[in-house]
């Protein structure tokens, strides 16, 4: 009870943050001056300049400015603020980004992380279809305030799949996302989850001939943890931890999370394939 | 001339059976398993190069010569790391 009150706080604390508002953006954050298509963390607050002329200001404790070009588009509004926005500012409030979608099972959380295109939406997208509802879709957000566990925190981007991909997860589409990306916003088979969950596995993917799902153990785990080098920047600019606290991070993920490397064919019948056999891996692992 | 782990320069973790070993100044890991893992817990307990093969042989019962050039190459491995230390 003490740790799920302590977690409520430190969340309700990153919705707080994570509020916005429109208004007029600076070109520059502490004496630096930031391009179009550029990013600055500096002094607890974040920056983004983007070439559409968005702008996107995180201020400590005033939340979120958004600035709007002429002619703006809602659709990429959302994506920066659901994305390079919400991760940097999640940073700056001590929560860890993965690159990673997720689904839930027995109270815990099951994540899968890769290169973009791996596949990590629709195989946990898919995974509705075995009565696994969604956790999060592309970005996982851990919380580590509390010493002996790793919690993960619900998503907050809504679920995105293409037209393909709707068919072979079963999910519902709701709404495009726009014109140029080819995806819908969609609702997974068997719903999602919207409260924070103890982190069990993340899942490493990779493309093979054969379906295997290997447990990464010892010190693979920890350099596992080097995949993710997107989020791990954001995270290195937003909290610029030392050596010695990016390798006592890294310890503690390492001995916490349960790890796997899942390898499956990438084709249609592949994709079937591993989804029933992912779901007896988390119901075997959950056991 | 005692061999010591190069205390400051370091900062090690245990995973599994496993320690994990990062130099502070480079950044690079180690993973440490078997007899490195064994030379590497040995050196907290202020020995010199004779001392550590009398420990290794105690504990994995190989014969001293079989096991010296063995212990020499991590030794440097580990000095070459910024990871030793001698006094």
């Amino acid at each position: 009870m003490k740790n799920t009150c302590l977690h409520d706080h430190v969340a309700s604390r990153l919705a707080s943050e994570i509020r916005w508002q429109y208004g007029e953006v600076p070109h520059g954050i502490a004496g630096v001056h930031v391009p179009p298509g550029f990013r600055c963390i500096a002094d607890g607050c974040f920056l983004l300049r983007c070439e559409s002329g968005y702008g996107y200001l995180y201020e400590p404790g005033r939340g979120i400015t958004i600035e709007r070009p002429p002619n703006a588009d809602p659709d990429e509004e959302i994506l920066w603020l659901n994305g390079s926005v919400y991760a940097g500012v999640a940073c700056l409030n001590g929560f860890l980004p993965f690159h990673a979608s997720a689904v839930a099972h027995e109270g815990r959380v099951f994540a899968f992380t890769g290169p973009a295109g791996a596949g990590k939406s629709t195989l946990a997208a898919g995974l509705g279809r075995f009565g696994f509802p969604l956790f999060c879709d592309d970005t996982l957000l851990v919380d580590l305030s509390i010493a002996d566990q790793v919690l993960a925190m619900p998503g907050h981007k809504r679920l995105k799949l293409r037209e393909d991909a709707l068919a072979m997860t079963g999910a519902t589409a709701v709404q495009p996302v726009g014109a140029e990306t080819g995806k819908h916003y969609a609702e997974p088979l068997a719903g999602s989850i919207a409260q924070s969950l103890p982190f069990d596995t993340l899942v490493f993917l990779r493309e093979g001939p054969e379906l295997t799902w290997e447990p990464i153990t010892g010190a693979a785990r920890f350099a596992m943890l080097e995949d993710d080098h997107h989020t791990q920047e954001i995270y290195a600019e937003a909290v610029r931890p030392t050596l010695a606290e990016q390798f006592s991070m890294r310890a503690r993920l390492a001995g916490q999370l349960r790890m796997a490397r899942l390898v499956r064919p990438r084709s249609t019948a592949g994709f079937e394939a591993s989804l029933a056999f992912v779901a007896d891996r988390i119901r075997e692992d959950a056991a | 001339m005692i061999l010591t782990k190069a205390t400051g320069h370091f900062t090690e973790t245990e995973i599994d059976d496993e320690i994990v070993v990062m130099s502070l100044e480079s950044g690079d890991f180690f993973s440490l398993t078997g007899t490195a893992k064994a030379i590497w817990l040995a050196l907290d307990a202020g020995l010199d190069r004779h001392g550590l093969i009398a420990h290794l042989v105690g504990e994995f019962g190989a014969a001293p010569n079989a096991i010296g050039p063995d212990v020499d190459t991590f030794l440097e491995q580990l000095r070459g790391a910024g990871l030793l230390a001698s006094r």
